[in-house]
């Protein structure tokens, strides 16, 4: 029997790296959002929210990740989480179950050769596939493995000290590598959030050095993370309820490059109550 | 489709209708940032040291249904004591980077694929793989990185083991769920998290599995004497399983297989395998799906040679090759650059300006006649707007004091006489920004009262200067003038406005200065009676002014103002009255504006000829999502203040006028010689200002004094 949310997973603890650090901060007291001016977030207030979102993380299993940075003393939130593209047809008897809905994708078995493929996979110039003498294996499953319809999300949560909000970094790549241009991954993201694209933050996208791993991400810009956080923040605390800060706005900016939260997130109550 | 094959080899066994097992391969997955650390590696560690490396992957049994069983290395693979993520299981590898293509080619894949086969094969005859059950999974990974063009060739091995015979099945796989009860399967994933903790791990490849009733007990595999304790009929298993197939075990069950068949076979006869898959959704973990079914090891005498091994990947066309990714765009900095700059420009777009049409600005071919302060500027704006194509026209040379004023020069530019500046700043422009195409040209421009005919090869030179321009010209959308002397921009403007070519033209005074479009002649093919009219005819009920209303075929140009024809300027006149001696930030203020009169000219609809908007339009509603398109635009330093005023095409202009184009069209080089070779008077008596001249008195009346008020 699969274990509800009311009984979590024994095995999960939050990452060692992590967890003095983070200690610390919890004691601190005046965490919460100043609901007088904009919804600034202090740093360390960043870090709270985050060892909150994490610990509820680790509680449902949905793979966010603490990276300490090697050389300074901040880090990142992370999840990767990966997607089958989906192909044009589907195999008989092939397992059609419904995965994740992270965003909805059509049914498909991704060991299928998809004629798409010939788009996407580089394969290399004419000599160099020499062919390689191979055994006869009849123990191997057979099928061509369309490595290069699995598309790989990234998404990592930084704090932006000059904008005093945090910042989502995100990309995309194939199984081999290949980064997905933003085009391809907004046309990956579900119609209902289609006409979210072209408004609201998502008008802010920029290309940036990930300042921790010095590779290129887009970033969602934080120049207007404080004016849409703050009605959502003010109206919080007028109904007296603590909301991670976190949490509210990655459920606002997630959905639209293929992130979703589950509902739970919004249940969990802040421990600065 | 039939999950279980019953091929040839079935025939050896001693029941030809047990179907047999087959195991799903490893689909390699390599993440963006593998290939950046390889890259890293290569160029400040590796060098060209081809030596075998050590690197680490994992693989993870808790995917979502439809994703293939994935072999992952990430940037941390190179470090081998970075943590594996949490819930996945390790797996170690061996990189060989080679240095060509052609060793890359010619690697001996099959004795490659051997050592490592051995390597696991010592390793479960050891026992070694007992204790450290890792040592079952190995890859292989053979790579060579193209790092001129970002191109990585690789090639997974994983290597198997192979039993001499195919693995009959006894039970063929169904969902755990089938064979488990519910409190079963929640004892088995009690005892699996019970042993992680234990060992102080989040994930176990493989583990052995006792149950009876709803009691599940699971231990390590260097118990298994203790464990299973004496003879049985049938043991039980579980391997963690990145497999998502419901009818087949992945990859890592393969070599465990031969282990158990080596090691223990003699102590069962049977052994049921639980392929572990333990995925959480939504916060809810379910491992009910994982798969359960049972086999007979063959028997088997094995010698103490290794068995044969497989393991090559298939590329992404499914035959036995490697396969290559070409990560310019995310690797090469210059596309980088490009799409960073791209990326910019479009945030304008979607910010503040919805109906932007940047493909009209970016695709733009600008001539720059001009590369001094007024040049330099006017190329740094065009660079932010994202323009891709601008060429310089100059002939002059870097002096020392140019590269305080003049942002695309450094000293270095000025030692030995000075580059020339055309070239050195198409130079600059490609060392700032890779992406754009610029060229220079370091040729002259021949000026009316400045003669060629000295000689014939003066004469010669000259024509070869104009045909260069009028080449230039006909080749680029947009023409700046950015010179320093009046007559050097005549002959440009006689011919921009004979192609019908938007000119943008600007000028410094020492506080004071115009930027402005030239008014853009109707295409020729339209009766061109109507394009030039001696008089306004701007209708009273239009507005108030005068100037209300003015298409831009209507406009002027930068001499139509002139009642003299333009001569040599720089004869006879002190240093700083020879236009060059400004303040200093006008010219960037200047060259600034030129570009954005362009760009919001070419905004416009109607590109050149879109009504001239003055000061009074300020309050209107602006024609284009950037705003006015002014005709003009006249900076007062001393003020801090700009007029946007409007002037009409002058039908007696020494250089737009149809007289003139007429004569250029006709005659062409004959006709720019004798202006070049006259003195004023043949330009002035060609389109009637000679006339003018004696007709009117004051010719102040035309002073910019007066359109300030308009």
């Amino acid at each position: 029997m699969p274990l509800g949310l009311a009984s979590p997973r024994p095995r999960s603890a939050p990452s060692p790296s992590l967890r003095p650090r983070l200690a610390a901060v919890g004691e601190q007291s005046a965490l919460s959002v100043n609901m007088e001016e904009d919804a600034f977030l202090e740093e360390k207030a960043f870090q709270h929210y985050c060892a909150e979102f994490l610990k509820h993380s680790q509680q449902i299993g949905d793979g966010w990740e603490w990276k300490a940075s090697k050389d300074s003393s901040d880090g990142y939130l992370c999840k990767t989480h990966f997607q089958a593209k989906a192909t044009a047809r589907s195999l008989p008897g092939a397992s059609t179950e419904e995965g994740e809905t992270w965003f909805p994708m059509e049914r498909g078995w991704p060991g299928l050769w998809d004629h798409r493929l010939t788009f996407h996979c580089s394969c290399p110039p004419r000599g160099s596939e020499e062919a390689l003498e191979v055994p006869s294996d009849d123990s191997e499953v057979p099928m061509t493995a369309a490595a290069t319809e699995v598309v790989r999300y990234e998404y990592h949560v930084l704090y932006s000290c000059s904008h005093q909000v945090p910042v989502l970094y995100f990309r995309a790549s194939f199984a081999d590598g290949r980064p997905l241009a933003l085009q391809d991954i907004w046309d990956g993201v579900h119609e209902c959030y289609q006409a979210r694209l072209r408004q609201g933050p998502w008008d802010t996208i920029t290309q940036q050095e990930h300042p921790v791993l010095g590779q290129p991400f887009f970033v969602l810009h934080p120049c207007k993370t404080t004016e849409f956080m703050t009605p959502v923040l003010k109206n919080s605390q007028k109904i007296n309820r603590n909301v991670n800060y976190i949490a509210a706005w990655l459920s606002v900016v997630g959905p639209v490059v293929g992130l979703t939260l589950p509902l739970s997130y919004a249940k969990v109550p802040s421990q600065d109550e | 489709m039939r999950p279980f094959s019953r091929h040839t080899g079935a025939a050896v066994m001693g029941d030809p209708r047990l179907p047999t097992l087959q195991f799903a391969p490893f689909s390699s997955a390599l993440d963006v940032g593998f290939w950046h650390e390889l890259t890293q590696k290569k160029l400040s560690e590796y060098r060209l040291d081809e030596a075998p490396k050590d690197v680490k992957g994992y693989y993870y049994n808790g995917d979502s249904a439809g994703l293939p069983a994935r072999l992952t290395l990430e940037f941390s693979a190179f470090d081998m004591s970075a943590p594996t993520p949490v819930h996945c299981c390790p797996a170690v590898g061996t990189l060989h980077n080679t240095n060509t293509l052609e060793a890359f080619k010619t690697a001996d894949k099959k004795l490659l694929l051997e050592q490592a086969a051995d390597e696991i094969w010592e390793s479960i005859k050891s026992g070694a793989a007992l204790e450290n059950p890792v040592l079952l999974n190995k890859f292989l990974l053979l790579t060579f990185a193209d790092l001129k063009k970002y191109h990585f060739y690789y090639w997974f091995c994983y290597p198997a083991l192979c039993l001499p015979e195919s693995i009959p099945l006894i039970q063929e796989p169904v969902a755990l769920d089938q064979r488990f009860s519910p409190k079963q399967i929640h004892a088995l994933e009690q005892a699996y998290d019970g042993l992680c903790q234990t060992e102080g791990v989040s994930a176990l490849p493989y583990f052995l599995i006792k149950y009876e009733d709803d009691v599940v007990l699971v231990s390590l595999l260097k118990h298994y004497s203790d464990f299973f304790q004496g003879q049985r009929t049938k043991i039980t298993v579980g391997v963690y399983d990145p497999c998502n197939l419901a009818q087949y075990p992945g990859w890592p069950l393969r070599n465990f297989l031969v282990l158990a068949a080596h090691r223990w076979s003699s102590s069962f006869q049977s052994i049921e395998v639980i392929c572990f898959r333990d995925r959480t959704m939504q916060g809810v973990r379910d491992i009910a799906h994982s798969i359960i079914f049972e086999v007979r090891l063959p028997e088997v005498t094995f010698s103490p040679d290794c068995p044969k091994a497989v393991g090559w990947e298939k590329n992404q066309k499914g035959g036995m090759g490697p396969r290559m990714v070409n990560l310019s765009e995310c690797m090469d900095p210059k596309r980088l650059a490009e799409s960073s700059v791209d990326l910019n420009l479009k945030l304008m777009c979607w910010r503040l300006v919805p109906t932007l049409d940047l493909d009209k600005v970016v695709s733009a071919k600008c001539l720059l006649l001009g590369a001094g302060t007024l040049g330099c500027n006017v190329a740094r704006t065009l660079m932010g707007w994202g323009v891709r194509h601008i060429t310089f026209m100059d002939n002059a040379k870097i002096s020392y004091s140019n590269p305080v004023r003049q942002p695309l020069y450094e000293f270095e530019d000025c030692l030995g006489g000075g580059k020339p500046k055309a070239l050195a700043a198409a130079d600059r422009l490609q060392r700032i920004f890779p992406g754009v195409n610029a060229r220079g040209f370091n040729t002259s421009i021949p000026m009316p009262g400045h003669p060629v005919n000295f000689s014939s090869i003066t004469l010669e030179q000259a024509r070869r200067d104009v045909g260069q321009l009028e080449q230039l010209i006909e080749s680029h959308d947009v023409i700046f003038l950015l010179m320093d002397t009046r007559e050097s921009r005549w002959l440009p403007t006689v011919i921009a406005a004979s192609k019908r070519k938007l000119v943008i033209n600007a000028a410094l005074g020492f506080d004071t200065f115009v930027v402005m479009r030239h008014g853009l002649k109707k295409p020729k093919q339209q009766g061109a009676g109507d394009v030039y009219p001696s008089h306004p005819v701007a209708s009273a009920d239009l507005g108030s002014s005068l100037f209300a209303n003015i298409p831009g075929y209507k406009l002027g140009c930068y001499f139509c103002n002139d009642v003299v024809a333009p001569g040599d300027s720089t004869r006879d006149r002190t240093l700083d009255q020879q236009c060059t001696v400004s303040r200093p930030g006008l010219a960037m203020i200047a060259g600034a504006l030129a570009v954005e009169l362009m760009v919001s000219v070419l905004q416009h609809p109607e590109g050149g000829y879109a009504v001239a908007s003055s000061s009074e339009d300020r309050m209107n509603e602006p024609p284009t999502s950037l705003g006015l398109v002014p005709h003009q635009i006249r900076g007062f330093l001393s003020r801090f203040d700009n007029v946007l005023p409007v002037s009409l095409a002058f039908d007696k202009c020494t250089a737009c006028s149809s007289k003139v184009l007429d004569q250029y069209e006709q005659e062409g080089f004959n006709f720019l010689a004798k202006v070049f070779n006259s003195s004023h008077s043949f330009l002035e008596d060609l389109t009637g200002l000679t006339l003018l001249h004696q007709e009117t008195q004051a010719a102040e009346i035309w002073d910019m004094s007066d359109e300030e008020t308009i």
